[in-house]
């Protein structure tokens, strides 16, 4: 689990341009939206929308849907490993 | 000083001039349907029959340039008729647009580095500036040519720049508004923010879930008093008031309270002296995206209260079309002016829970109506409203 | 019109009112280099495009010369311009749905460079003029009519900026923070500043 979380964040780093930040500068736990976070938004929660899509093959129509499947890499990890096809 | 409108021009999905464009609205027929070309085809998109070969031909157009240019050539020809180019007049065009020749480049370029066309002379036609050249070339004019690209609100920041550039004295009159064609970079930007409809769009309903796009142009001629004395114009309608402020909130979303949305209604309503009363009918920017007509419903009451005037979004009649839409809507606003009337805000059915508010839902004379505002939105949170008032 | 700061950005680094506040020679990363040796935490910078990223770094210097009385919320203007627009973005977008078959939301918000205005109001709650122009070089006698325009309409400050991100790499951010007040500022002035700091 601990690989495949590595590889997430590898993933998260280069779906939302964040070509600054290293994988170690993300947190398992962390929320990863808002300003307690890396101060993800709206636009963020559409472009892990596309990573599960063109990645995990997983589809999230309503980006309303994605707030809790979003909330930290352990989360997000956990939902890919539940719903991978 | 007041600035006098004595032109206009409109191609939209609903027509290829003026009245053909108030003949839809009287009938409450949107000119949205599916999209009928490789990139439109997945969506409900407000787009116009002609080909550009065809757009050409059928308006005896001089220049073969992007879509966006010609689209802006024949609603800036039309809203230009009857007026004359004469050197005592100084003559501008300011003119809207967000993606400029891109219509063009999509298809050139690729035939370019396929080895399959040599003509370079399609880079040419991909900037935005460009787009406003070849709209005053075909116009004849050219003491002053400027573009204006702020996404959503681009023509009615041209409105503003006109008008505020008569005041100045650097014009005597200048053509204001804007056009945009549909391109694969805007289906695929609107596509990726996940705020299309795939249904017919619903603006200020419960169940709205996004927009559909649509591509036109439109342009309004602005005098001064003085240069009508010359030109022996009849005034159509006056800009009375405009304004535009930043939302400071979001690249994209409005704020929740509407800040920069009554920032820019209430500065247009103080700029034309009215009190919120005083307006008729506002033409919404009301997109159908759940964030905007969610936050401008608020920033409606804020400004008007309980007691607010009949107000509708055209939208779901011509699509969103983006720099042109307040070029379009402008010109809608001076005919209610004209005709006394409002227009419905089709495929209406619920309020919206949050804020309750009901817009006009038929086609509707309205007595009296001496004021008519209305708002465009831009990305960067980039807010102006416009006020056109009854000569 | 008083320039009270200024500031730039290119490849090498940031200079504060022509003294280096941090040279980048040699890093790769130069503009995560000069953001972590800012001091400054704000998360949103790691997904801002280059123009913003720039704006954002100099404006966070330059911000703290802005006078306390200054309504900022309100009497602060931003003017802003440059040659190649959001060109770099824009290219950037056409790879995401051209080449890769998925549009990027996060690039498409970039791909107008009155985005960058905007992330400077967020950032600072500033409702006041915002305006971004494009014009094929640096021209200082629009900055000054601007200002001027902007200083006969209310706004007692201007944050004034020009800035480019191009496709090949060559980077450059100038802002300048300008106050209302009696004296003149000349285009040559201006001009030479702007030289100063370009052939350094």
């Amino acid at each position: 689990m601990s690989d495949f979380k590595e590889t997430l964040k590898a993933q998260i780093i280069e779906q939302l341009n964040l070509e600054d930040l290293q994988p170690s500068d993300i947190q398992d736990d962390a929320p990863l939206f808002g300003e307690d976070g890396l101060g993800l938004d709206s636009i963020d929660a559409l472009e892990f929308i596309v990573l599960l899509d063109s990645n995990y093959n997983i589809k999230i129509a309503d980006p309303n849907q994605g707030r809790d499947i979003f909330y930290s890499v352990n989360t997000l990890a956990d939902y890919i490993s539940k719903n991978k096809q | 000083m007041k600035i006098f409108v004595t032109g206009y021009g409109v191609i939209s999905a609903l027509g290829n001039n003026v009245a053909e464009n108030f003949a839809a609205l009287k009938s409450e027929k949107s000119g949205i349907k599916q999209g009928e070309k490789s990139f439109t085809q997945r969506y409900k998109v407000g787009e116009i029959a002609f080909s550009n070969e065809e757009l050409v031909d059928h308006f005896q157009l001089t220049q073969h340039a992007s879509r966006t240019a010609l689209l802006g050539m024949i609603a800036a020809k039309e809203a230009f008729q009857g007026h004359e180019l004469n050197d005592t007049i100084r003559t501008g065009l300011i003119s809207g647009t967000s993606v400029g020749g891109m219509d063009t480049t999509e298809v050139e370029y690729k035939k370019f580095i396929l080895g399959e066309a040599e003509n370079r002379e399609m880079y040419r036609h991909h900037p935005s500036g460009t787009t406003s050249e070849q709209i005053a070339a075909e116009l004849g004019v050219s003491d002053y040519i400027n573009t204006i690209s702020t996404a959503c609100s681009s023509a009615a920041n041209a409105l503003m720049l006109g008008a505020r550039m008569l005041q100045k004295g650097h014009l005597d009159r200048v053509i204001v508004g804007g056009t945009d064609a549909l391109s694969s970079f805007t289906i695929a930007g609107f596509r990726s923010l996940m705020i299309f409809d795939e249904e017919w769009c619903r603006p200020f309903d419960e169940s709205r879930k996004g927009l559909n796009l649509g591509e036109g142009a439109g342009y309004l001629v602005l005098e001064t008093e003085e240069t009508i004395q010359k030109t022996g114009k009849q005034p159509l309608a006056v800009l009375s008031g405009w304004c535009n402020a930043s939302d400071a909130y979001h690249q994209t979303a409005s704020s929740p309270d509407a800040i920069g949305a009554c920032l820019s209604m209430k500065g247009a309503l103080e700029i034309a002296g009215l009190e919120p009363s005083a307006i008729g009918y506002i033409n919404a920017h009301g997109t159908a995206t759940p964030n905007n007509d969610l936050s401008e419903s608020h920033g409606i009451k804020t400004i008007f209260g309980e007691q607010h005037p009949p107000f509708s979004s055209t939208k779901a009649y011509t699509g969103h079309t983006l720099a042109a839409s307040g070029g379009i809507e402008a010109v809608f606003a001076i005919l209610a002016l004209q005709n006394k009337a409002v227009y419905p805000n089709l495929n209406f059915s619920n309020k919206i829970e949050e804020t309750g508010l009901t817009p006009v839902t038929q086609f509707q004379s309205k007595e009296g109506i001496q004021h008519v505002l209305s708002n465009s939105f831009g990305f960067g949170g980039n807010n102006s409203t416009i006020i056109l008032s009854a000569i | 019109m008083r320039i009270l700061a200024h500031s730039y950005i290119q490849p090498n680094g940031i200079w504060l009112n022509q003294t280096c506040v941090k040279s980048t020679v040699g890093e790769e990363n130069w503009l995560k280099a000069i953001y972590q040796n800012s001091g400054v935490e704000y998360p949103k910078f790691y997904k801002m495009d280059d123009l913003s990223k720039m704006s954002f770094l100099s404006s966070e210097l330059l911000r703290k010369f802005i006078p306390a009385e200054i309504d900022q919320e309100n009497e602060l203007a931003l003017i802003f311009a440059n040659h190649s627009t959001s060109q770099l973005t824009d290219t950037k977008f056409h790879d995401s749905y051209a080449v890769q078959g998925n549009p990027s939301p996060s690039l498409f918000v970039y791909t107008l460079p009155n985005i960058l205005t905007g992330e400077l109001c967020i950032r600072n709650k500033w409702y006041g003029e915002n305006c971004f122009y494009i014009s094929e070089q640096f021209d200082a006698a629009l900055f000054i009519d601007q200002i001027q325009f902007a200083f006969n309409h209310g706004n007692s400050c201007c944050l004034c900026g020009w800035v480019e991100a191009k496709t090949d790499g060559s980077h450059e951010c100038f802002l300048f923070l300008v106050l209302l007040s009696e004296e003149k500022l000349d285009i040559n002035t201006l001009n030479n500043l702007y030289k100063t700091y370009k052939n350094e």
